[in-house]
C-alpha cells in the first residue's frame, strides 16, 4: 500500500477498518471512564486521540489492549469481533502499545530486551547471534538502534525506539503510543515522527495519544477528541486548528464557577510584589535546561495561575520558588531581598508553603506516622518542641488539629501515613502547608487525584488564603480551574513563560495558543532588568 | 461471606503472636532435622533448658553473650534509622577491640585512668573503621552495604595478624593471643560485668535521642525519605554522617567491652560473629529499642544453646540453621500478620 495522506482515500470499498470500537463503556466505582465511545482506525493512518487528563484516553486504550474488559460495547479488529481476555491476546491480534513509562530491563542490552519473553526467541543463542538478529529486525523496520548497548546507557529517545521495536517485532499492525513526545527532545520527536510515517506507509496504523495540540496537528491524519469519557468528535486534521481543538478539549459548556471576586474585608492585592523572579534559569535532574529565563511577580492577596502542558518546566519552577532547586542564573527577590541562594528551610521560615506535585515522594515520609508527617513544618517550635526536646504528645495534638481542619478522619495517628488514601494525604499536606504559608503558597497540581468535592474544598482553601493577604501560585493542567481562580495566568512552554495574561480579559483559545508555543501579542509583563 | 483481606498495618497482638509462632516453628523444624539425623531432640532440648536457665553458670554465659549482641544490634539498628545498612559492625567490633587492646597493653597507668582511655579508643576504632564508607556514601553515593562488608575482612585479618605477630603474648602461655590486658571492667554478678547495664543504658539513650529530641525527629524523617528532608530544609548529609559514625562507635564499644570485660586478650575470632548477628538482631527488632534488647536476648540464648549442643557432639552449623530458620519464619509471619479474616455482608441487590 502506498502512502496515502488523505484519510478518506483509505476507505477502499470492502476493506473494514483495522480497528473498530463500537459503543465502548467502562465504569469504575463512582466514575464513568468511558461511555458510548465509537472509534474507527484505518490502515495507513495516524489517528490522534486528544483530551485533557481524565478524559478517558488511557482507559479506552487499556480496553483496546486487553488490560480492561469493557462493560459494554464491541471491539472489532479487521472486521471480526474480538473479546480479549488478556493483553497477550491483544498482542496476538496485532495491537501493540508503547506506554509512557517504558517497560524495559535497564541492566540488559537492547538485544536482550527485544528478545525477552518472546516465543520466537531461540532457546539457546550466543550474545553475538542475538545482537545480529536484533540488528536485522531493526533494519527491516527501519529503526536505528544499537543492539549491544545497555538500556540504562541510552537516551530516552533511544529507549523509546527499543520499546517501539519490541512492540513491532511482535507483528503489531496497530501501534498505540501514550504521550510519546513527553520525554523527547524536539529532534528526537522529529525522528519518531519519521519512523511513524514509515510504519503507517506499510499499511499499518498508529494511535497517537496526546494533549499537545501543535504536534497532533503536525503528525496525525485524523483527530478524535475525548472529553469526560465520551468522544466529542472525529475530524480530518486538515480541517482542524489549534483554537478549535482547544475548545473541543475543554468543552463549550465550560463551567465558569468564578471564585475571583473578593468578599468584603478581603485583603487587597499589594502594590509591591512579595516575590519576583528575574530571568531565572534552572536545570532539571538530568542537567538539561528546564526553566529558561523566567520572569514573574507575585503579589500578596492574588492568585497567579501557571498554565501549560505538564513537563514544560512547571515542576522546576515550583522547586525554584520554594528553594528546592538551585538557580543556574537570574535572581529571586523576596520582599526586596536577594533570595537566589536560599534553601528550602529559609523559604519555609519566610512563610512559603509548598504543596509539591509528588506528595508521596517529596511532601511526605510514607513510612513514618501520620503525626510525624503532620508536624514536619512545625516540629522545631513550641508546642511540638521545647528547646532541643521533641514532644510526641504535643506533636500528636497538633496532628489532630491539622487533620480536623482538613476534615480527614484518622483512625490512628501512629500508623504510617501511606495508609491514608491519596486524597486524604493531599488534604493533610494542603492544610499543613497553609499553616505556614503566611506570605506565599506554591501549589503544584493540587487537584490531581482528587474527586470533585475534594477539589472544591481545595479551591476554597486557596481563596481563603488569598483573602487573608497571601500570594498563591497555582500550577495546574486544568484550564477551567485556572480560569475560575486566578487573577492572572502565566503560560509555560519549553521552560519559558510565553506570556502572562489577565484572566478577566482572556479566553481559553488565547491560553491554548500560548500553551502550544505561540507567543502572546498581549504580553502584559515584560521582564524588567534588575 | 468470609474472605481474607490485606491490611496495611497489622494488629499488634497478631504481630506478636506471629513472632512467637515463628520461633516455635523454627525450633520444631530444627528438632525434626535433629531427629532425622539420629539425635533425640527432646532430650537435647531439656538439657539446653536445664543448663541455660537451671544454673547460674548458664545465665552468666547468656549475660556475657547478650552484651555485645545488644550493642551490635543497636549499631545496625541506628544506621537503619538514617537509611543506611551497616553490614560492617563485625569489622568495627574488631577495630574497637584492637584499639582498646593497644591502649590497655602499652599505656602504663592505673585502671581508673586506662579503662576510660580504652573506652575512648574503642569508640575511635569503630568510628575510624566506618569513616571511609560513611564519607563515600555521603559524598559520592557509594553503597555503604558493600564497603562496610568488605572492611570486615580487613578488620578480622588485622586482628589475626596483630595477635599472632607483633602483639603475640611474649609469655607464650597461649598460642595466637596477645598478653592479658590488666584492666578489667568490674564484675556485677558472677562473671557478668558492668558492660551489660552500660549496653542497656546506651540503648535507652539512643531511644530517647531518636524519639524525644528535635535531632532525632530530623534523623527519622531524613532516613525515611531524604527528599522529604530536603523539602523540610533538614540537612540529610550531616545526619547521615553523624548517625553512621555513631553506629560505628557503638560497634567499637562492643569490641572494647569484649576485651576489657570478657576475654581480656585480643585473639582471632574474638568477635564470635557478633557483628553479623547484630544485623539479625536489628532486623528482628524492626527499629524499636525494646526490640533490640529482646532480639539480643533471644540470640544470646540460641548461641548459648549452640555451645551446649556442641558438648553433645553436634555441629555448630546446627545453631546457624536454627537462626536462619527463625529469620525465615519471622519474615513469613510478619507478612502474614497483615492479613485478617473478615466477614462481609453479601450485597443484596
Amino acid at each position: 500500500m502506498n502512502v496515502m495522506p488523505e484519510a478518506a482515500a483509505l476507505r477502499s470499498p470492502g476493506t473494514p477498518p483495522i480497528v473498530l470500537l463500537k459503543g465502548i463503556a467502562k465504569y469504575f466505582p463512582g466514575v464513568i471512564a468511558n461511555q458510548d465511545v465509537d472509534l474507527e482506525v484505518w490502515a495507513g493512518e495516524i489517528h490522534a486521540l486528544l483530551g485533557e487528563n481524565g478524559a478517558g484516553k488511557s482507559t479506552l486504550m487499556n480496553v483496546l489492549t486487553g488490560i480492561y474488559k469493557p462493560d459494554a460495547g464491541e471491539i472489532i479488529i479487521d472486521g471480526y469481533a474480538r473479546d480479549f481476555a488478556s493483553p497477550l491476546e491483544a498482542i496476538a491480534a496485532g495491537i501493540g502499545m508503547v506506554h509512557q513509562h517504558f517497560k524495559l530491563v535497564k541492566a540488559f542490552t537492547v538485544a536482550e530486551n527485544i528478545h525477552l519473553g518472546w516465543s520466537e526467541t531461540p532457546p539457546r543463542i550466543s550474545a553475538e547471534a542475538l545482537e545480529a538478529r536484533t540488528a536485522e529486525l531493526a533494519a527491516a523496520l527501519n529503526l536505528a538502534i544499537q543492539p549491544g548497548a545497555r538500556v540504562e546507557d541510552l537516551s530516552t529517545g533511544e529507549q523509546q525506539r527499543v520499546e517501539i521495536l519490541r512492540v513491532l517485532t511482535r507483528q503489531a499492525r496497530v501501534l498505540i503510543l501514550d504521550e510519546p513526545t513527553a520525554v523527547l527532545t524536539p529532534a528526537e520527536a522529529r525522528e519518531l515522527f519519521k519512523a511513524l510515517r514509515d510504519f503507517v506507509s506499510r499499511g499499518n496504523a498508529v494511535i497517537f495519544i496526546s494533549h499537545k495540540l501543535d504536534e497532533v496537528l503536525e503528525i496525525s491524519d485524523r483527530i478524535s477528541v475525548l472529553r469526560g469519557g465520551r468522544k466529542v468528535t472525529t475530524e480530518d486534521t486538515r480541517n482542524c486548528s489549534q483554537k478549535m481543538l482547544a475548545k473541543l478539549m475543554v468543552g463549550h459548556e465550560i463551567v465558569l464557577n468564578d471564585l475571583r471576586g473578593r468578599s468584603a474585608g478581603a485583603a487587597p492585592v499589594s502594590s509591591d510584589p512579595v516575590l519576583s523572579l528575574r530571568n531565572v534559569s534552572a536545570y532539571d535532574d538530568l542537567g538539561n535546561i528546564a526553566l529558561n529565563r523566567a520572569s514573574l511577580d507575585i503579589h500578596a492577596g492574588e492568585i497567579l495561575g501557571i498554565a501549560g502542558v505538564a513537563g514544560n518546566g512547571q515542576k522546576e519552577l515550583s522547586q525554584v520558588l520554594t528553594g528546592m532547586r538551585a538557580v543556574a542564573s537570574g535572581s529571586i527577590v523576596v520582599d526586596g531581598k536577594a533570595f537566589s541562594s536560599a534553601g528550602a528551610g529559609e523559604f519555609a521560615d519566610f512563610g512559603v508553603g509548598h504543596i509539591p506535585e509528588d506528595r508521596l515522594t517529596t511532601g511526605l515520609a510514607p513510612a513514618l506516622s501520620v503525626t510525624d508527617n503532620a508536624v514536619i513544618r512545625e516540629y522545631d517550635r513550641a508546642p511540638v518542641s521545647l528547646g532541643r526536646w521533641f514532644r510526641p504528645g504535643a506533636a500528636t495534638a497538633l496532628a489532630r488539629s491539622i487533620a480536623e481542619a482538613a476534615a480527614v478522619a484518622v483512625p490512628d495517628f501512629a500508623m504510617p501515613v501511606r495508609n491514608l488514601s491519596g486524597g486524604n494525604q493531599q488534604r493533610l499536606v494542603a492544610r499543613r502547608e497553609m499553616r505556614i504559608a503566611s506570605r506565599l503558597l506554591i501549589a503544584a497540581y493540587p487537584s490531581r487525584g482528587l474527586d470533585v468535592g475534594a477539589i472544591n474544598t481545595m479551591m476554597r482553601y486557596f481563596v481563603e488564603l488569598r483573602d487573608a493577604g497571601v500570594g498563591v501560585i497555582l500550577i495546574s493542567e486544568e484550564l477551567e480551574e485556572l480560569l475560575n481562580l486566578s487573577d492572572r495566568i502565566a503560560v509555560m512552554f519549553h521552560g519559558e513563560i510565553m506570556g502572562i495574561v489577565e484572566t478577566a480579559s482572556t479566553d481559553i483559545e488565547a491560553i491554548g495558543m500560548l500553551m502550544g508555543g505561540q507567543r502572546a501579542a498581549m504580553r502584559s509583563l515584560e521582564p524588567a532588568g534588575i | 461471606m468470609i474472605r481474607i483481606q490485606y491490611f496495611p498495618s497489622p494488629q499488634p497482638a497478631v504481630a506478636l503472636l506471629a513472632r512467637g509462632l515463628a520461633i516455635v516453628l523454627a525450633l520444631v523444624c530444627a528438632g525434626l532435622l535433629l531427629a532425622a539425623s539420629g539425635a533425640a531432640p527432646l532430650t537435647l532440648a531439656s538439657q539446653v533448658i536445664k543448663s541455660t536457665f537451671g544454673s547460674s553458670f548458664g545465665l552468666e554465659d547468656v549475660g556475657l553473650l547478650v552484651t555485645p549482641l545488644i550493642l551490635t544490634g543497636l549499631s545496625v539498628s541506628i544506621a537503619l534509622k538514617i537509611g543506611a545498612w551497616n553490614i560492617g559492625a563485625e569489622g568495627q567490633f574488631y577495630a574497637g577491640a584492637l584499639a582498646a587492646t593497644g591502649v590497655g597493653l602499652f599505656i602504663p597507668g592505673p585502671t581508673i585512668v586506662i579503662l576510660p582511655l580504652m573506652f575512648v579508643a574503642g569508640v575511635l576504632g569503630g568510628v575510624i573503621w566506618i569513616l571511609i564508607p560513611t564519607l563515600a556514601r555521603a559524598y559520592t553515593n557509594v553503597s555503604e552495604l558493600i564497603t562496610t562488608l568488605l572492611l570486615n575482612f580487613v578488620g578480622t585479618l588485622l586482628a589475626y595478624y596483630v595477635s599472632t605477630g607483633p602483639w603475640l603474648d611474649p609469655g607464650g602461655h597461649a598460642l595466637g593471643t596477645t598478653a592479658r590486658v590488666r584492666h578489667d571492667v568490674p564484675e556485677l554478678w558472677g562473671t557478668i560485668h558492668w558492660g551489660l547495664p552500660l549496653a542497656i543504658l546506651l540503648t535507652i539513650i539512643v531511644t530517647v535521642l531518636l524519639n524525644f529530641t528535635r535531632w532525632g525527629y530530623q534523623v527519622r524523617v531524613a532516613g525515611s525519605n531524604p527528599q522529604a528532608a530536603k523539602y523540610a530544609g533538614m540537612p540529610f548529609r550531616r545526619h547521615l554522617i553523624t548517625v553512621m559514625l555513631l553506629s560505628g562507635a557503638i560497634a567499637g564499644i562492643a569490641g572494647m567491652l569484649e576485651i576489657a570485660g570478657t576475654v581480656h586478650r585480643l585473639q582471632g575470632g574474638i568477635s564470635n560473629n557478633f557483628g553479623y548477628l547484630g544485623i539479625m538482631v536489628a532486623v528482628l527488632a524492626r527499629g524499636s529499642a525494646l526490640g533490640v534488647l529482646a532480639g539480643a536476648a533471644l540470640m544470646a540464648v540460641i548461641l548459648n544453646s549452640g555451645i551446649i549442643l556442641q558438648t553433645q557432639g553436634l555441629n555448630t552449623s546446627t545453631v546457624l540453621a536454627i537462626t536462619g530458620l527463625i529469620l525465615f519464619f519471622t519474615a513469613i509471619g510478619d507478612e502474614l500478620a497483615h492479613y485478617r479474616v473478615v466477614r462481609t455482608e453479601p450485597a443484596t441487590a
